[in-house]
């Protein structure tokens, strides 16, 4: 290059020298619209979607734009693997869509961009299970709805139990313990129980005793991992794989559903899409030989709820009519009606009374564990830090490192990342 | 009696130098034909610029700042803070083992690759006459395959339980490990996995190479009495020195920067222990740490410099 280094410099400095944090960032003016206007939606509106969910909205949306003839819905099918860049990159562009299904992980971060409208206060928030809830509030404010949720509970095989000697499931952790060491010493199996060992993701199985052991993720702005509840629970949970009853080696991308019907892992923690997954594999009869039960308690039982929530953006021309759809979608009836389409989970306490939902007895567990889920907090970090978290429970599970110093590292890496806030 | 007209031995002299070489380059600098050429030079300077030097710059920029996600719709407000991007980056145990995986995969993986490259070069080249097309194809062929596709089927072979390597290793009585579960045996199955793939294109190279070696030089050593070793170190092997120099830094710029294997196979575990410094940095950008993220980039851009460097010190022409 010609260009003589002392322009280059120049420019540099006079780039620099307009760089800089703004002195005084405008508090996130998070007032809530006060309410949504009567009578029907009207305008074009433009939805994203992802997965399923996007490929089948539309089927649902008929019913809304013949309620509402004067609006024009469009449905943006994404897939998940693109969804986050093609939302941080709307935002960052401003063209965003009037509303959007956001995955609940993403709700602090969203908003922290400011892309958000808050929920108007004349959505109830009552209907609604308080853990799905959370996971649309954001330093206090809500942003959205949930839409559809998601928890975990234990999978086994009724009967491997039975043939272990377990006719009425455990309640308790020394009673989930001693039944899937049962289901190794009396029914043949290899494994008592198929827990991950660390790993992308594992907190979600982990979490669920920590929660039920009554810790906390976080205490405010702080990070709270080296509790002493959260350390029992990290202690019982390593136990599993300290007595052999957990493998603590599995190969990569294993999946739990062939172990699970040949008996060889007859019992696992995981949410609802399971049932169809395990009975495909199983084949015909299959749902007769396995069943779930809650989380064992121990203080509480209190898995987790995960799931995808429903929100609007402030860029929206069309605000109040987007607002109408998303009260629309969490009307107890369309909540069944769309279940019975996708098999997603009703966010709606009131619609798992119909008797498409209640006369399962399984969906009937995940509907009664859904009242006391928990959600991690909505800080934009959190999956990093999530990430921090399931390094050391694959360390704690697979290399025996004692968990007081696993958790205090993830304590001090937690703190260092900070909440985003 | 005249003088007797020789023709000179050697090449004709080209046309007679110009006496003043400054004024004609001034009178081929024609401002028409100036302007004609950047006119011509504007739609690729403008894309150049605008999607290569510009990204460039900001990355570098970026790489001093603490931008985060957040930070994008407005990239110049964020604050200068110096290398303390850097800093972090080479004080995070993750990153300091990210490398130390990375040099391994390097420093195990280049050579192999070379070396098996090499032979199947020499054996399509020397040893295979029949179905030299066949072979040729079939060592080429994982380079052009999907990592997706190949990922699938190395999880099956590499099965703890079920696959075909410790199938065939159970048959001699060998009770094999969890390839991709075990610490110490994952890097090496993604390293066997890598040379797997990648060798194919050293191989084509190779081959090229070693046919552009003259015949003759090794029918005149073979009638000196060398033998085929001697003659492969003293002959081919020294004229190979500009196409080993090419693949050895080609596949070492691959290596360090190796991401899909980990990615699709192993996620970086188990403990880590296939993490490499690239799909680090990628989490990190997924994570919205784009300035930390930017740091770590150029680290290994800086490596990637003094490794090519050094490979082409050692390797070039002794002249």
């Amino acid at each position: 290059m010609r260009t003589p280094p002392i322009a280059v410099l120049t420019v540099a400095a006079l780039v620099l020298a307009g760089c800089g944090r703004p002195a005084d960032t405008p508090p996130s003016a998070a007032q809530a619209s006060s309410s949504i206007a009567e009578g029907p939606a009207t305008g074009d509106l433009t939805i994203w979607a992802m997965g399923a969910e996007g490929e089948k909205l539309p089927d649902l949306l008929k019913d809304f734009e013949t309620a509402n003839p004067d609006v024009k819905v469009t449905v943006t099918a994404i897939p998940w693997s693109a969804a986050h860049d093609k939302f941080t990159t709307a935002i960052t562009a401003q063209k965003t869509p009037d509303l959007a299904m956001v995955g609940t992980t993403w709700m602090g971060e969203f908003a922290g961009l400011g892309a958000l409208d808050p929920t108007p206060s004349s959505i109830d928030k009552s209907v609604f299970f308080p853990g799905a809830w959370g996971t649309t509030e954001v330093s206090g404010t809500s942003f959205g709805i949930p839409w559809y949720v998601e928890t975990r509970l234990v999978y086994y095989r009724t009967d491997l139990a039975e043939k272990a000697g377990i006719t009425t499931p455990p309640t308790d952790w020394d009673g989930l313990k001693a039944m899937a060491k049962a289901m190794q010493d009396k029914a043949g199996a290899k494994w008592g129980i198929n827990l991950q060992p660390g790993g992308t993701g594992s907190w979600q199985t982990v979490m669920p005793f920590a929660w039920s052991n009554g810790a906390q993720l976080n205490n405010g702005d702080q990070w709270t991992f080296d509790s002493p509840e959260m350390t029992e629970a990290v202690q019982y949970y390593q136990s599993f794989f300290t007595d052999g009853i957990s493998n603590k080696a599995p190969a990569p991308n294993s999946t739990v559903e062939p172990p699970f019907v040949d008996g060889s892992q007859p019992m696992f923690i995981s949410g609802p899409w399971e049932m169809s997954a395990v009975e495909k594999v199983g084949g015909k009869g299959f749902a007769d030989k396995y069943t779930v039960m809650p989380m064992p308690v121990k203080k509480t039982s209190s898995s987790f709820v995960g799931g995808s929530n429903l929100a609007v953006f402030k860029n929206s021309q069309n605000k109040d009519s987007a607002w109408k759809l998303v009260q629309w979608l969490a009307t107890p009836e369309v909540q069944v009606k769309w279940y019975q389409l996708s098999t997603d989970l009703p966010s709606v306490q009131s619609a798992w009374q119909d008797p498409a939902l209640a006369s399962d007895t399984k969906l009937a567990t995940f509907g009664t564990q859904l009242k006391t889920a928990v959600a991690p907090p909505s800080f934009s970090t959190w999956e990093q830090v999530a990430a921090k978290f399931d390094t050391e429970i694959e360390k704690v599970a697979k290399t025996g490192e004692d968990v007081p110093t696993a958790l205090k590292t993830v304590q001090s890496e937690a703190q260092s990342i900070g909440t985003g806030n | 009696m005249a003088a007797p007209t020789v023709a000179p031995a050697g090449p004709l002299p080209v046309s007679a130098p110009p006496a003043d070489p400054q004024r004609t380059q001034r009178r081929r600098r024609h401002p028409g034909e100036a302007r004609a050429a950047w006119t011509l030079a504007v739609p690729f300077t403008l894309l150049f610029l605008a999607f290569t030097v510009w990204p460039v710059f900001q990355s570098l920029f970026m790489s001093f700042t603490d931008t985060k996600q957040k930070d994008l719709r407005t990239p110049f407000q964020v604050n200068f803070i110096g290398v303390a991007n850097y800093a972090r980056a080479l004080g995070d145990p993750v990153f300091v083992q990210a490398a130390a995986n990375t040099a391994y995969f390097v420093v195990v993986g280049v050579p192999l690759t070379l070396a098996i490259a090499l032979l199947a070069a020499v054996a399509l080249d020397k040893g295979i006459t029949r179905l030299r097309a066949v072979f040729r194809l079939g060592f080429y062929t994982p380079v052009i395959t999907s990592i997706v596709a190949v990922a699938v089927v190395w999880r099956f072979l590499l099965q703890p339980d079920s696959g075909l390597v410790n199938t065939v290793l159970a048959w001699f009585g060998i009770d094999g490990p969890n390839w991709l579960g075990e610490v110490k045996w994952a890097m090496p199955s993604l390293i066997a996995m890598a040379t797997w793939r990648n060798f194919g294109t050293g191989m084509i190279i190779f081959l090229a190479g070693l046919q552009s070696v003259p015949p003759s030089l090794h029918e005149a050593a073979a009638i000196d009495g060398a033998n085929a070793w001697q003659r492969f170190w003293s002959i081919t092997f020294p004229l190979l020195r500009a196409t080993l120099l090419f693949v050895s830094v080609t596949t070492a710029i691959g290596y360090l920067q190796f991401f899909e294997e980990p990615f699709v196979m192993t996620s970086g575990g188990p403990l880590n222990s296939t993490l490499s410094l690239s799909m680090y940095t990628y989490n990190q950008f997924g994570y919205g740490n784009y300035g930390l993220a930017a740091a770590m980039s150029y680290l290994i851009f800086v490596v990637i410099a003094i490794v090519t460097a050094l490979q082409f010190r050692l390797l070039r022409e002794n002249t």
